[in-house]
């Protein structure tokens, strides 16, 4: 009897934060950072900041494979192999599909990076602030459901999120993509200035062309060193020139004293108690011992990526919550978006032959979303934005056909041609129909069911795509490109890892999971803060808005704490 | 060993914390290999001639060494066996025997007793063969294409992976430390190796 309730004490917190990644740290160091003892539960192994970033400082050489898979990596990571962020430099750092495996109704490629940190240590930097134009966008063309909150609302929370993170940019007055607090910009190279200029010229600065805002440091930043321009951030950053955990939101909240983490720690389910309607602490499974164990805490924030927190959700039912926490909606799982990419144009530029580079930026140009404002009117909704950039590569496409020996070697060892690309990145509309729910015909390493995924692009995003790759080559011939070519290498939802929604936010309790605090509507003190809160997904990348998300949720979430309503 | 046995052992390794019914399920979850692991293997022998092969295509120059020196002979087999599938294996393995018959026919000389000169015969050929078979697509020299386009290949890659290429063919700098996107190229200057 004394041994269970001094295990009950051992193990409780005022708030659990379930996953570490970019929301999760943040969860963590806010939470933390107003006086709250923390647990912070992550499903994987840990890996120390610098110390765990074993292949960071190796050159090409070091690798035995030259960077390609093996045919063991292969068969036992067969969904994280179908794209490039699943590469030897940083193998480990991916899931083991036959682990963790789930159910493809249609095809989705579903990444995930089980370790502290989550993704922040993988992910593309790339920080975007949503605009008004996007808050309003389901509201005017009644797809998905109305944001609960307006950019206004944001807006200090992304600058409060730009301050810690240290965003690098340009400053350039585009509505549709609002500026903020940024570090001084990384330099464009002389290429991209030459096509900025005849872009914007050319469209009489209807469409504007910037250097990409990044999360990473041009300058030293609290503490965190600055770029090194090597573009290995996959890896781990050994500076910390970029935002991740580790880097970052980590050292803020151990600072405090009040966070423990817990690696290999998976949520099975938050338990539910009926009698004071709330969360009363997660159900956790250890990784490598399989043993089953409880948490306890006032306020649970649930940071486990969309889809790993929207299965933790569906996977806690009860007498109340038949169809998974705080479902009464019937929402959750549904409107399952990503962004639609691997699409543009490329062209050679001429008349650089003398020009070239140091130094590899880890950053490229971005173009934001022109389309369906003011005249410019399309035969879809909503619209994209693109990133690329122009670099002198190494390869000379004039070597001949399978040619040999010291010539080929020659002008393999020269500055080949300029080329410029443009990406398009498309919004993807809110459809009900594409969903996840759990199948319970297959398990998991630990015995958990899995996740069924069923989600398309459909339409609207069909449509999209034919301007994505035409307007990216009208642009680059606007800016004198020559030999242009457009390309659409296809693209299945979860590429681009960006995948949101599944519990969105909205005003109302009938047709939205959270409500406009990131708070479960029916389970108040609930919290869940990663893209799966998101009611759309406008074209921009959107981890930025998952911090400015966060930090206002826990904002709320301490203060209503405070006043005893949670 | 058999593939299946493996991945028994695979899972009894994960220990005694599964049970019974999981394993199960286990199995089930498993997306079986297309291909049994295959086990082409190549001789000391065998990586000499691949290190002659590959300084054919990436010889030394006056600026740095070659596709020998920077061990190309070892890399080629290596990436073979444990990066590419079964079948292309075999038809690799096919084509490095076709490669070594016909030396031993056009030359009546093992590969590794070619003269330089002809050793560059012997790739010209392999060269017009391989760009006529893709006109054809005929199923004569299949392997022997097979083989000529992939060593190829791997001797590019391991060439300008390898610190010899990165640091002597190429340039490299660890730490660049900045970023400067209009610099003047200067005469005779080499391409960034990353």
């Amino acid at each position: 009897m004394n041994l269970n309730i001094n295990l009950k004490e051992e193990n409780t917190y005022d708030a659990i934060v379930i996953g570490s990644g970019i929301s999760g740290g943040w969860a963590a160091k806010e939470l933390t950072e107003k006086g709250l003892r923390v647990i912070m539960l992550e499903r994987g192994m840990n890996i120390e900041h610098i110390t765990g970033y074993e292949t960071a400082m190796k050159s090409p050489w070091e690798f035995k494979h030259a960077g390609k898979l093996t045919e063991e990596q292969k068969r036992t990571h067969p969904v994280q192999k179908r794209d490039y962020p699943y590469q030897e430099a940083n193998e480990k750092w991916w899931v083991n599909d036959l682990e963790c495996p789930y159910t493809e109704d249609k095809r989705f490629d579903w990444y995930r990076g089980f370790h502290v940190g989550g993704k922040s240590l993988m992910w593309g930097r790339q920080s975007y602030r949503f605009s008004d134009h996007n808050f309003e966008d389901n509201a005017k063309d009644g797809h998905g459901t109305d944001w609960p909150i307006r950019y206004a609302e944001l807006s200090p929370w992304y600058d409060y999120a730009e301050r810690f993170a240290g965003i690098s940019g340009s400053k350039e007055n585009w509505p549709l993509c609002p500026d903020g607090q940024f570090l001084p910009p990384m330099d464009l190279n002389v290429v991209e200035k030459s096509v900025k200029a005849r872009i914007e010229e050319h469209y009489k600065k209807e469409r504007i062309m910037m250097i990409g805002r990044t999360a990473n440091l041009t300058v030293p930043h609290k503490g965190r060193g600055n770029c090194q321009y090597r573009n290995l951030c996959s890896r781990g950053c050994p500076f910390g020139a970029y935002f991740s955990t580790q880097s970052s939101t980590l050292p803020a909240a151990m600072a405090t004293k009040r966070l423990t983490v817990r690696p290999y720690s998976i949520v099975n389910h938050i338990i539910y108690d009926k009698d004071t309607k709330k969360a009363k602490g997660v159900m956790v499974i250890d990784a490598e011992t399989n043993k089953e164990m409880e948490f306890y805490a006032k306020i649970v924030f649930v940071n486990g990526s969309t889809l790993g927190s929207t299965f933790v959700l569906l996977n806690s039912t009860s007498e109340a919550h038949p169809n998974g926490l705080g479902n009464g909606s019937g929402q959750l799982g549904h409107n399952l978006m990503d962004h639609h990419f691997r699409c543009g144009a490329s062209g050679e530029a001429e008349g650089f032959d003398d020009k070239y580079t140091y130094g590899r930026r880890a950053n490229g140009i971005y173009v934001p979303r022109y389309q369906n404002v003011n005249n410019d009117k399309r035969e879809y909704l909503r619209g994209f934005g693109y990133q690329g950039g122009a670099s002198r590569s190494n390869w000379q496409n004039d070597v001949a056909e399978l040619s040999f020996g010291a010539g080929l070697k020659e002008k393999m060892t020269k500055p080949g041609k300029w080329t410029m690309g443009l990406g398009g990145f498309g919004e993807m509309l809110p459809y009900y129909e594409n969903r996840v729910y759990i199948d319970k015909t297959k398990k998991d390493k630990w015995g958990q069911p899995v996740l069924a995924i069923d989600c398309e692009y459909k339409e609207n995003e069909k449509k999209m795509r034919v301007d994505m790759m035409n307007d990216a080559a009208e642009m680059l011939e606007a800016a004198g490109m020559k030999n242009v070519k457009t390309y659409d290498n296809g693209c299945y939802p979860g590429m681009a890892i960006h995948e949101q929604g599944t519990a969105r936010m909205g005003n109302d309790p009938k047709t939205s999971v959270l409500n406009k605090w990131n708070q479960m509507h029916e389970v108040k003190n609930v919290f869940v803060t990663d893209g799966s809160c998101m009611p759309s997904i406008a074209c921009q990348n959107p981890s930025l808005t998952f911090m400015a998300l966060t930090a206002r949720a826990c904002d709320y979430a301490v203060k209503e704490l405070k006043k005893n309503n949670i | 060993m058999h593939r299946r046995e493996a991945l028994k052992n695979v899972a009894f390794l994960l220990g005694g914390a599964i049970s019974a019914s999981t394993m199960g399920v286990l199995f089930e979850s498993f997306t079986l290999p297309e291909n049994e692991k295959n086990f082409v293997s190549y001789s000391l022998q065998d990586e000499k001639i691949f290190a002659e092969f590959a300084d054919v295509i990436v010889p030394t120059t006056k600026s740095s060494a070659g596709a020998k020196a920077a061990g190309l002979g070892k890399f080629i087999p290596m990436m073979m066996q444990d990066c590419y599938p079964a079948k292309m294996q075999e038809s690799f393995a096919q084509g490095f025997k076709d490669l070594q018959a016909k030396s031993e026919k056009d030359f009546s000389k093992k590969y590794l007793e070619l003269t330089p000169a002809e050793r560059t015969k012997l790739m010209i050929d392999l060269r017009a063969i391989s760009l006529a078979q893709k006109e054809t697509k005929s199923e004569e020299n299949k392997d022997l294409v097979y083989f000529f386009t992939t060593a190829r290949d791997l001797t590019l890659l391991g060439y300008y992976s390898s610190e010899i290429g990165c640091t002597k063919a190429r340039e490299y700098v660890l730490v660049p430390g900045r970023y400067d996107g209009n610099t003047k190229l200067k005469p005779g200057q080499k391409s960034w190796a990353t």
